[in-house]
């Protein structure tokens, strides 16, 4: 539910029954309600017949890539050669993104046994659990958390250890967390190699997100058919997904509903909508990194991967950002091209340099210096910006300048024209 | 596809190559220069400086060569308007940081950032309401300096100490436009292959102090050479200007040296410059060495040698060449021969990423040649016979400490005032390495030829063309050997 | 390299042991680096060359390589910062929040004059930092590991006071 408030009868509730449940954290707490029931299921199946129910019921990766998790699990290699590495991605940076942390901290135990699982569905025998710095709450109650679960012995031969990052949304690209653990900056490694060939250590490694592993010991205990069964649009997104709404909504929080859930049901019954007196502008509906969506994109919108994608946006990690009527959209994304360029790694040309030369730009436009070809710039940056890196943060920068700049328009010639200048700060 | 061979197609040309190959490499097949930064072939890929993305049919994306391998019917373009336009922001984005250094840059003229964008950049800045980043010039070690304002972050000097020199002594600092080669401040760049990472460096970010400011890239004439400071035969390229060695430089040579050399080797020019040189034949006349010419030098050889019989003794330079050594040997054909070398040993550095490679513990190029043709390391017992000998031939080797009853006759290129071989009866000048051509032989067999960079100063000439001048005055054929 | 000759090596001891314990979860020396760090910094207050330094050599890398590691991980310090170290996000949800409020606010009422400086008194540091991953809870605030939510320039002069 969109903790601290009340479950809304909208939602969905699967992942988000026992956030606010404080007993729910302990083992014991987590045991009488159902907990690792799933995993003493699994760790007597066969790995594939467990890639396979995870397959047949349509889990996408809740990361922000919405990869099928099932699929992805198949491309480790069929004969055991190796040592095999699950990779937990627990490094939630994405702006307008605060899922995991609360899947971590209230229900600790059903990140592990999602791990578990996993870590026996691609028989790794090391699962490494890779928590952003900053995370210090959700970091001591998974820890305390795999101290009962290790001492009661709950995850057999899998061992999963806990792995802090130190400061960087990059960490959150699978190769870069890969990276990171290896003790190395956080650059993301070009591929082919794939991590189910050569990935941690260079061993075969899948890496998942958190919300992905967490949907997994529903997905044993109650079947693939009633999680795709979850579905209220397209049959290719089912189950249910965590939405972390903000900024400028009354209730602000996440909000667990199935696929294919009307975006403007969520805003306006589910988190109150706009503040009194405002009205909605514009919507990110997928973390900072997908394209703005305007008011009545925003409110004809379904919520799966296919729905976003015909609004011309994509669903991403989730993180739906709301901006009403007295926000200034140059300025916030002028700040979100700061927090790229801030976040880059170095190594691509076009990032390295091209973040920075978007942020300087829009400062200048907001500063009231902007020259009437800066749009026209900066559109061609966002251009030499995308499908041309390793990773996608460079492509990430542009969306919210291209799509700000077609959709609101307005403000940014009046930012030109003169009639406009604001204060910078930072 | 028979045999592992791939075809594939590059800008309309047919190529085929091993399978494996990258895009990048198969384009050279075909004529064709994917300009790039970060790839090199002697270090392990990065694909992240993106200059050489190329278009590739079917695929989605412009794909970057350098990391990409050829499959079979791949269709290649490299001149197409994507991948055009991607290469032209690419030097966008690389030149907004980059100062305007040209005029005062040791790398204008050799610089692969002039040449693509002077081949195809933007005729101007998009850039122009801002400052550049400032960051001041840093020393980091015996040699090299970096200049983080030009630094283009392709990470080239990162890899080579990390994988070729297996010594990170190099690191990326910071992040995102902040960011810069930085080095821990308690370590120096002081690995003995560590000058490699100037010539590494696409740009004039990396600078060799040694070369720093000496000349213009265009002023040098460079000529192909073999290094002459060990034995491994590195293959370099002497950079001269105006008749005087300003630089050495590595020559690839997939087999020898790869595409590097050690800094001992890098370094070891200067003698090459050296002023003091004999610059004419000198014979002895009342007791004293007299200027002449060639002939009457050649004559009272000619006589010596016609005059005399019994033992000869050869003590000869590990450094001469190949034919030198030959032709000495050759001249004593008519007596009981003794032939000898002493070389100076030093500490032998490997460079680990690259096998068989190493500065060797010979400091001289052509020992193995000398040994091939009879001469041994016994340089004490040829000291020895030489007092008694009735011919002492003293090829390249000034520091001898020689004494004989018999005739001196001295070829060098140099003749310090206290030298045991102001004794001479003739001394013959001799060009140096760097104003012949001839053959070393390296440790491992390899015969390989050098050429000739710049003119012998004076009357000196190769010593082979000395020793074949006098064999050929004595009569002294191929047959007689 | 040189050691300073009155430098007091981090790992010895207790931290020794757990960093022993650390290197077991890994198959590679290198990968305990991050964890090294945390530890290291949590002894000493922040990571300086001596210090990358002595976990180089416990790790088999080079000082160079763990000063590339720490530059490029904002959460190591590599210079003294204050006794309360204040990390507040200030990225568009929270911004669009009254985050800059919050920063000032904090600036105002600790003394540091501008974020990123330590207060005169040594006892704070406020900085700007990206996204918390807290965009619900606006604005949050992290002081050292204690992480607040919904902190408002209301509530900033009680936060101050219960730290200082």
């Amino acid at each position: 539910m969109g903790f601290p408030h009340k479950p809304h009868p909208k939602e969905t509730v699967v992942l988000s029954q026992y956030f606010g449940d404080a007993e729910a954290r302990t083992l014991k707490g987590w045991t009488k309600r159902g907990g690792y029931e799933a995993l003493a299921q699994v760790l007597k199946m066969d790995p594939v017949a467990v890639t396979d129910v995870v397959k047949e019921s349509g889990l996408r990766g809740r990361g922000g890539a919405g990869f099928p998790t099932g699929l992805k699990w198949s491309f480790m290699p069929k004969e055991k050669k190796k040592p095999h590495y699950l990779c937990v991605n627990a490094d939630e940076s994405e702006p307008g993104t605060f899922k995991d942390r609360e899947i971590m901290r209230w229900t600790p135990h059903a990140l592990l046994e999602g791990t578990a699982i996993a870590a026996h569905a691609i028989r790794a025998e090391i699962a490494y659990i890779y928590i952003r710095g900053e995370f210090t709450e959700p970091w001591t109650f998974m820890e305390r958390a795999l101290e009962e679960a290790n001492a009661a012995g709950v995850f057999g031969t899998i061992k999963i250890y806990l792995h802090r990052g130190a400061g960087a949304y990059i960490c959150g690209e699978e190769t870069a967390l890969m990276n990171s653990i290896e003790g190395k900056r956080g650059n993301p490694r070009i591929k082919p190699p794939f991590p189910a060939a050569a990935g941690l250590f260079g061993m075969p490694t899948t890496i998942n997100n958190v919300e992905t592993l967490a949907a997994v010991p529903h997905i044993i205990k109650r079947g693939a058919a009633w999680y795709k069964g979850l579905c209220l649009s397209n049959p290719k997104s089912t189950g249910t997904k965590l939405f972390s709404v903000c900024g400028h909504v009354q209730r602000p929080g996440n909000y667990e509903v199935t696929m294919g859930f009307p975006l403007k049901d969520l805003i306006y019954d589910m988190c109150g909508g706009p503040r009194a007196g405002r009205t909605l502008k514009a919507c990110i509906p997928g973390g900072s990194s997908v394209p703005i969506l305007t008011r009545d994109e925003t409110e004809s919108c379904l919520l799966d991967y296919e729905g976003v994608v015909e609004k011309g946006s994509l669903l991403g990690s989730g993180g739906v950002i709301v901006f009403d009527d007295s926000t200034d959209m140059v300025y916030q994304i002028m700040r979100l091209a700061r927090f790229y360029a801030h976040e880059s790694c170095a190594q691509c040309t076009q990032c390295r340099e091209g973040t920075a030369w978007t942020t300087k730009i829009l400062e200048r436009i907001l500063a009231g210096q902007g020259k009437p070809t800066d749009l026209d710039l900066l559109l061609d940056l966002s251009e030499n910006m995308t499908g041309k890196t390793i990773c996608v943060l460079s492509d990430s920068c542009a969306a919210p300048v291209v799509s700000g700049i077609k959709k609101f328009r307005g403000e940014f010639d009046a930012y030109l024209a003169g009639k406009r200048e604001a204060v910078l700060v930072g | 596809m028979a045999d592992g061979v791939i075809n594939l197609t590059i800008d309309g040309a047919p190529v085929s190559v091993p399978a494996g190959t990258l895009v990048i490499e198969a384009a050279k097949q075909a004529g064709v220069l994917v300009p790039h930064y970060c790839y090199h072939p002697g270090l392990p890929v990065a694909g992240v400086c993106r200059m050489c993305l190329v278009e590739i049919e079917k695929a989605p994306k412009l794909q970057i060569a350098c990391a990409t391998t050829v499959t079979e019917g791949m269709v290649v373009k490299t001149q197409s308007a994507p991948a055009k336009d991607a290469r032209q922001s690419v030097l966008e984005f690389l030149l907004i940081n980059h100062p305007l250094d040209c005029p005062i840059c040791d790398q204008a003229g050799e610089c692969e950032l002039q040449d693509f964008v002077f081949q195809e950049g933007q005729p101007g800045t998009r850039y122009g309401e801002y400052a550049k980043r400032f960051n001041p010039v840093e020393d980091f070690g015996p040699d090299v300096l970096y200049v983080p304002n030009r630094c283009i972050l392709c990470t080239r000097c990162v890899r080579f100490m990390e994988d070729v020199a297996k010594e990170p002594v190099l690191n990326v600092s910071e992040r995102g436009d902040r960011a810069f080669i930085g080095i821990h401040p308690e370590a120096r760049l002081d690995h003995p292959w560590a000058g490699n990472v100037v010539d590494l460096c696409p740009v004039g970010s990396l600078l060799s102090k040694d070369f720093l400011h000496k000349a213009r890239a265009w002023e040098l004439d460079k000529t192909a050479s073999i290094c002459t400071g060990c034995s491994q035969g590195c293959n370099i390229s002497l950079d001269t200007r105006d008749e005087v060695v300003v630089r050495v430089r590595p020559r690839p040579n997939l087999d020898v040296n790869r595409y590097f050399i050690c800094d001992h080797g890098r370094m070891h020019y200067k003698w090459m410059n050296r002023g003091d040189r004999i610059e004419a034949p000198l014979v002895r006349r009342d007791g004293e060495l007299k200027a002449t010419d060639w002939d009457e030098a050649f004559d009272r050889i000619v006589g010596i040698l016609r005059g005399a019989s019994g033992k000869a003794v050869a003590l000869v330079s590990p450094g001469a060449s190949s034919e030198s050594l030959a032709l000495a040997k050759r001249l004593l054909s008519g007596f009981a021969w003794t032939g000898a070398f002493q070389i100076v040993m030093g500490e032998e550095a490997p460079l680990p990423g690259v096998p068989n490679l190493a500065l060797r513990a010979e400091r001289a190029p052509n020992a193995r040649g000398a040994e091939n043709l009879g001469y041994t390391r016994d340089y004490a017992q040829a000291l020895e016979a030489a007092k008694t000998a009735a011919v002492v031939l003293v090829l390249d080797d000034p520091d001898s400490t020689v004494e004989t009853n018999g005739a001196l006759i001295y070829l060098g290129t140099v003749l310090p005032p206290d030298a045991a071989c102001r004794r001479a009866d003739v001394v013959l000048p001799i060009a140096n390495v760097a104003e012949e051509e001839g053959t070393f032989t390296n440790r491992d067999g390899r015969d390989q030829r050098y050429y000739q960079a710049k003119s012998a100063p004076g009357m000196a000439q190769p010593a082979a063309w000395v020793l074949g001048e006098i064999a050929a005055a004595l009569g002294v054929t191929e047959a007689a050997r | 390299m040189t050691v300073q000759a009155d430098y007091q090596p981090v790992f010895v001891d207790k931290v020794m042991e757990e960093l022993q314990l650390v290197l077991q979860r890994y198959p590679t020396k290198q990968a305990a680096l991050l964890p090294a760090l945390w530890i290291a910094q949590r002894e000493h207050g922040w990571i300086s060359d001596h210090i990358m330094a002595e976990v180089a050599e416990l790790l088999g890398i080079t000082p160079a390589y763990v000063k590339g590691v720490v530059t490029f991980y904002t959460m190591y310090h590599q210079h003294p910062v204050g006794k309360n170290f204040v990390q507040v996000c200030t990225t568009s949800p929270c911004n669009i929040c009254g985050a800059e409020d919050v920063v000032k606010a904090l600036l105002e009422q600790t003394g540091a004059q501008d974020a990123g400086a330590t207060s005169p008194d040594g006892k704070w540091t406020i900085v700007e930092v990206e996204c918390l991953g807290a965009c619900g809870f606006p604005t949050p605030v992290l002081v050292n590991d204690d992480f607040l939510e919904n902190v408002t320039p209301e509530n900033v002069p009680e936060i101050v006071k219960k730290y200082r």
